[in-house]
């Protein structure tokens, strides 16, 4: 028997936190330099651009874009699997279950969008240089502040419950006091890199 | 002074037939201390008006041992999946809202068909094998720690609560649910049963399998039994990846 489901579902469960948690803290960090000024925040481009455009290319693919599109595209079938309920059971562990995808389909959106244009549009179009003007020229629409702030704590959020479900999954938090200490560490995981993403963000218009 | 007679009010979802509509109905029973739910659907059974004074066919629902044993009477009470005959009405917020668990296939009013959750019993092999396939001689010794544990899981009813609670569980996806799937642990716990440990762990790798449980954490809270359901997937979760490099790496 070969049982691609629980293959497949083990694989996506690696892939997100692993690859894209990865992503996600690559992003974070990036950012969280622009705090030291424009200098800062371009020298960091300046590092990643020394890497030659076929290897960054092949990074990306492999690294981002493909477990990306795997991990969104069979989160779909899984979100797809639930019928929420915290109408009626209203307990901290299912809202925490709803909001993972919850905040996966805003994810969905919000990364057609970031990706789409900046990187494929600007970037791979019109052949823009990503640069600290460049972002603070974007986010210094108030709604695309609002959307993007969002789109940061939607995936920090599911990134830090996906740490929980993952301890949960592969069986390593087992007992109750455990699962709930695993849970505790990463809301406050989670509560840390959205305050470093506000921080880093204002400092774009400051 | 003429005395208040008090009375417990329902309000309850009914359904004719299994492919009929669902239509809701409302009955206003006299009160008494000690009421709980089996009783006062009982009440209904002998009066069947409702409120409004209409007479309608008796509410149909299931129960049998009365004491919280058997899992017949599992029902959505107050939006809640629950035992009826250990839901005192004194602990109930009124209007009391009664609806079938529609997790399964409803047959008539509150009474549904939890066959299920046997099949999927079967798909587990939840029994130990004592048709000869091997020898038995004197029952094995089973360490008593372990038993501890047995004997909670052993508890479960099959009454189906945890997947009426489970969002993963439903017409939209194919997962068996927590009870069925802590059922394979019992059965590998038990010192002749584990012999077909391995069965048990594939069988959980399959489709509707361990993988359909997405950690809503659900079944732990409303299940009558307190098994502690999430600690024993998680183990099975443990299990059976064990089982998954094994497969990969044994053959």
């Amino acid at each position: 028997m070969i049982n691609v489901s629980f293959y497949l579902r083990r694989l996506h469960s690696l892939c997100g936190l692993l690859l894209l948690g990865g992503v996600l803290i690559e992003h974070l960090l990036t950012n969280a330099s622009a705090m030291g000024g424009p200098e800062v925040f371009n020298q960091g481009l300046e590092m990643m651009e020394l890497i030659p455009a076929p290897i960054f290319l092949a990074i990306e693919i492999c690294l981002y874009a493909v477990p990306i599109l795997f991990h969104g595209i069979y989160g779909i079938v899984i979100a797809l699997d639930a019928k929420n309920n915290t109408g009626s059971y209203g307990y901290s562990r299912n809202w925490k279950f709803a909001l993972q995808r919850y905040t996966a389909w805003y994810m969905v959106a919000f990364l057609i969008w970031h990706v789409g244009y900046l990187r494929i549009y600007l970037k791979g179009i019109m052949g823009e240089h990503i640069s600290y003007a460049l972002v603070q020229s974007v986010l210094s629409n108030p709604a695309v502040f609002v959307l993007y702030a969002l789109g940061m704590f939607a995936a920090i959020f599911h990134f830090c419950n996906g740490i929980t479900t993952f301890c949960m999954t592969w069986g390593i938090a087992k007992g109750p006091r455990a699962q709930r200490v695993v849970d505790k560490m990463a809301m406050g995981l989670c509560a840390l890199m959205c305050l470093l993403t506000l921080a880093f963000m204002f400092s774009y218009l400051a | 002074m003429a005395e208040q007679k008090k009375t417990v009010t329902f309000i309850i979802e009914r359904q004719d037939s299994p492919t009929s509509a669902p239509y809701t109905q409302e009955f206003e029973i006299p009160y008494r201390p000690a009421l709980n739910v089996v009783a006062s659907l009982m009440e209904i059974q002998k009066n069947p008006v409702t409120k409004d004074g209409k007479k309608v066919a008796p509410v149909t629902w299931e129960c049998n041992c009365l004491e919280k044993v058997c899992g017949a009477c599992m029902m959505v009470i107050n939006g809640k999946a629950r035992q009826a005959c250990c839901a005192l009405i004194d602990e109930l917020e009124q209007p009391i809202h009664l609806a079938p668990a529609r997790t399964f296939p409803v047959i008539r009013d509150l009474l549904i068909d939890r066959s299920v959750m046997f099949e999927s019993l079967k798909r587990v092999q939840a029994w130990v094998e004592v048709d000869g396939t091997w020898e038995v001689k004197d029952a094995p010794i089973q360490n008593p720690y372990t038993a501890t544990t047995a004997y909670e899981i052993s508890h479960c009813m099959t009454c189906g609560c945890c997947l009426e609670a489970c969002p993963n569980v439903g017409p939209q996806s194919d997962f068996i649910g927590a009870s069925p799937s802590v059922q394979a642990y019992l059965f590998n716990l038990h010192p002749l049963g584990k012999f077909d440990k391995e069965k048990r762990l594939n069988a959980l790798m399959g489709k509707g399998g361990i993988t359909g449980c997405g950690n809503s954490q659900n079944c732990v809270e409303v299940c009558p039994k307190n098994i502690k359901l999430t600690t024993y997937l998680a183990q099975l979760n443990r299990d059976v990846n064990k089982q998954a490099l094994k497969n990969i790496f044994n053959k």
